[in-house]
């Protein structure tokens, strides 16, 4: 079968393929004759990113993996002012990277047509925080599209850049995990000549300082025209192909269902069998436009929003009410909740309540038989892979520090540092935080170095961050805690990759998705910087790695450690496909004394407890060869078999 | 094609055993049976080694990704604590297919929590939900068949066997065919067909 990245490509209009809602998105950028797209990515935008990173050269697409979101923003943004389609994208929490520039950029506008399109966690399946892109949509007075299936989505993308040119102004499309991760079935569009053909397309920029330079002066003027803007946007999505009432059309009550609240509204409805209703279904939740609802609202004696996480479009439309002198009860948040994803449960639940009907299916009983379930259900929460690199970093930085050191983290793989056995994570915040955490813990604890009187004691604050953090934002803090005279140690966890988001290649590797870029080794840059010890160790040997971590913690000032061994998933995946074996441990039941060191420090989750003889054991399937468990065993019982695959 | 409102799959396993790779087959093979297809998944961190969940959906009322709460026709299990952490999504009546090859969790084998029998496990599937319970060793065959890896084929065989699958076992292998690399083809068939095998002695047919 066809690879789906292939299909994403396929000059095949009406051809019907099943797409994840991110590659659908890729697709319908493809469809609208994109010329410039960069990003960093981030769980669950990445595989929009991922797709063009595939694609870009076959179609004459510039795709970039940039080293943060607000860089891949302005790089997006720049091409849209020289006339040509651009696009970026990121997780939710990337807008917060991006927002200096987003803000402060919003009233210049574009020539060419921008999306930003920005997937939002519901849930935090993997994110640190559950914002809702929205409200920044309306903060920033710069519509967002969200769509309720992928086809939909790949619809959406053509329509945001039709819309963004129309009015020179940004459009965000937002998804959230279960529409950039939901596959569907799509039906395949038209691919523009130069899309086809791979003719790379360039863009002229034209200068205009009254646009583009922000002095005050300048962008004093911005304020009202974007406000202006705005409300013709709302006006305009009237009469948006995505925004439509459906239903009965004399019902008397009406649902509101934004996004992809809809898909979960219409099981709902199906369900609980009700047909008297009307529902206004929105692909445009900011800005809601007024034309169409007041159209909606006509003859309602009462209205139900089912809308996920934030009251953003509840909050348009009591405002709209309230000025209409409209007084029908419209409920949202006093039935949904407004944390979490929306499921069909919470729909079927929401709209059961508001029409006074049963639900479907008993859930009291169904808690109840499931919490008896789950009683004897352990907890299997993501661990650190066989192999990972990391795990030894960790286990060397505990043992240095006789684990009595304060261990800042960041965003990553690594972060699964947290769990036990290994409890080498204390604090964990946003991209590149570790090393300002490190830093501030360190002054408020003990002092600058170049305070008199400071507290002379031993370095003890260990900070971890990942390659590609560390080039995202990490490199600013490192400056700082070099330039304030910190005493903290800094281990890069540089796996060669960026493992957590899909393995994509970055500044430490200095490879792109299109041939080599230019490497920058971290060891250079720090440095470079100043830093008073700099050393580059194998973590997967681990007596080296802790011989290094204890020397860097003997000097003063700012230590940087980077630990440098290729991302293990990354490497198993690599040989898997060149058909390559690598050695399987095993315990020597004659060697093992269960002392358990091996579980109770070092935690492979391919060693496991043997109950009956009371021994480690290797599950075969799950080792990945390193070698760890020999390096760390005081018995020698960890051996290797011959390479088996 | 056999017109349906909605058939609901679900399925559990511990990242890395195949999961995804699993539900892409049963969604290619429902698209090309002409349903309307969706599927949900998970990326990021929960893959690495963590408990997993993938829904597989089709028919003419389907919107969602997510297979509502007790909705869910059947459970494939890649790992019997995986099938009962998801139990809430299946219907009264339905069936969990399941490899009863555990992977012991790491909070297990440091002490701090206990892995059940497999009979406590099926009693709460049986008695509780109501389910059929489909239960044999999966990766035992699936090594039978070549390797390990093919643990999901064997399964998706299975559940072509499980009563009012819409799909039909034939349809569905030739997906497999076209979607594993060459020289992997015969092993998965091989596999396929004592996944087949596994759940007709089971049920009896």
């Amino acid at each position: 079968m066809a690879k789906v990245t292939d299909m994403v490509l396929w000059d095949k209009p009406g051809e019907k393929v099943l797409l994840l809602g991110n590659q659908a998105i890729a697709r319908g950028a493809l469809e609208a004759n994109i010329a410039v797209f960069a990003a960093y990515p981030g769980t669950p935008s990445s595989e929009l990113t991922d797709t063009m990173a595939i694609v870009a050269k076959k179609a004459g697409v510039y795709m970039e993996y940039s080293t943060n979101e607000k860089i891949a923003f302005e790089t997006a943004l720049a091409a849209a002012w020289t006339g040509v389609r651009a696009m970026t994208a990121m997780k939710h929490v990337g807008l917060n990277v991006a927002a200096d520039t987003f803000l402060s950029s919003v009233g210049m506008g574009v020539e060419g047509g921008f999306v930003i399109m920005v997937a939002d966690d519901p849930s935090q399946w993997s994110s640190q925080n559950e914002q809702d892109t929205r409200v920044y949509a309306k903060f920033a007075n710069v519509p967002a599209l969200e769509p309720s299936s992928p086809q939909e989505a790949k619809e959406m993308v053509k329509y945001a850049f039709d819309l963004s040119e129309k009015f020179k102004h940004f459009v965000i499309l937002r998804t959230t995990t279960r529409s950039s991760h939901a596959r569907g079935d799509v039906v395949l569009g038209e691919l523009p000549e130069e899309i086809k053909s791979g003719k790379r397309k360039f863009g002229k920029f034209q200068k205009n300082p009254k646009r583009f330079v922000a002095i005050p002066a300048h962008s004093r003027e911005f304020h009202p025209q974007i406000l202006e803007k705005i409300e013709r946007i709302r006006e305009e999505l009237s009469d948006c192909p995505f925004n439509w009432i459906e239903g009965k059309e004399d019902a008397k009550v009406g649902i509101i269902a934004p996004g992809l609240s809809y898909s979960y509204v219409k099981e709902a409805l199906h369900w609980l069998g009700v047909e008297n209703v009307k529902v206004l279904k929105l692909g445009t939740p900011f800005p809601v436009p007024y034309g169409l609802l007041e159209k909606f609202m006509d003859g309602l004696e009462k209205v139900l929003i089912v809308e996920e996480l934030e009251p953003v479009v509840e909050e348009q439309v009591k405002t709209w009410a309230y000025d209409k002198g409209l007084r029908i009860p419209i409920h949202g948040k006093d039935l949904v909740p407004r944390i979490y994803e929306m499921t069909t449960r919470r729909a079927v639940t929401a709209i059961a309540q508001f029409l006074g009907i049963e639900t479907p299916l008993n859930y009291e009983e169904l808690d109840a038989k499931y919490s008896k379930a789950l009683e004897i259900v352990p907890p299997r929460p993501p661990s650190l892979c066989p192999a990972c690199p990391h795990r030894n970093s960790f286990y060397a930085i505990k043992k240095a520090t006789r684990a009595r050191g304060i261990y800042p983290s960041d965003i990553g793989c690594y972060t699964l540092g947290l769990l036990p056995p290994l409890n080498a994570v204390d604090t964990t915040v946003a991209m590149g935080g570790s090393i300002g955490i490190a830093h501030g813990l360190e002054i408020a604890q003990h002092g600058s170095l170049s305070e008199e009187g400071r507290k002379k004691e031993k370095k003890a604050i260990v900070a971890t961050i990942g390659d590609s953090t560390f080039y995202h934002t990490g490199l600013p803090a490192l400056a700082n805690a070099i330039y304030n005279r910190s005493n903290v140690l800094i281990v890069v966890l540089d796996n060669l990759v960026t493992a957590m988001t899909g393995d994509q290649p970055n500044p430490s590797t200095g490879q792109t998705p299109h041939g080599p870029g230019k490497r920058i080794p971290i060891e250079d840059v720090a440095k470079a910087m100043g830093a008073d010890f700099v050393a580059v160790v194998d973590p997967y040997d681990i007596k080296a790695t802790y011989e290094t971590v204890k020397k860097a913690l003997e000097v003063e000032g700012v230590s940087v450690v980077v630990s440098r061994q290729v991302c293990a998933l990354y490497r198993i995946g690599q040989m898997r496909r060149r058909g390559e074996k690598w050695p399987i441990y095993y315990v020597d039941e004659d060697a093992c004394t269960g002392c358990k060191i091996c579980i109770n420090a070092y935690g492979c989750p391919a060693i496991y407890w043997d109950e009956e003889k009371k021994q480690a054991r290797i599950e075969p399937s799950m080792c990945w060869g390193c070698g760890g468990c020999a390096q760390i065993c005081p018995f020698d019982a960890f051996k290797p078999e011959g390479g088996e695959e | 094609m056999k017109p349906i409102k909605e058939y609901n799959i679900v399925i559990t396993g511990v990242g890395g055993q195949g999961v995804l790779t699993a539900a892409n087959i049963l969604g290619w093979a429902a698209l090309h049976a002409g349903y309307k297809v969706r599927m949900g998944e998970v990326h990021g961190m929960s893959q690495r080694f963590g408990s997993v969940v993938s829904y597989v959906r089709f028919g003419d009322e389907v919107y969602g990704s997510m297979v509502p709460e007790g909705k869910g026709d059947v459970i494939i299990g890649f790992e019997p604590v995986e099938a009962l952490r998801y139990i809430n999504y299946l219907k009264q009546g339905g069936m969990v297919v399941v490899n009863t090859k555990p992977i012991v969790p790491v909070q297990v084998s440091m002490g701090k929590a206990r892995y059940p029998e497999l009979g406590e496990i099926r009693k709460i599937v049986e008695e509780e939900f109501k389910a059929k319970w489909i239960g044999f060793n999966a990766e035992e065959l699936a090594i039978k068949a070549g390797h390990v890896v093919t643990t999901n084929t064997v399964l998706i065989g299975a559940l072509t066997q499980v009563p009012e699958f819409p799909l039909d076992a034939e349809h569905v292998r030739e997906v497999i065919r076209l979607s594993v690399p060459p020289k992997a083809v015969d092993m998965n068939m091989k596999a396929f067909d004592l996944g087949i095998k596994a759940a007709k002695n089971i049920l009896g047919l």
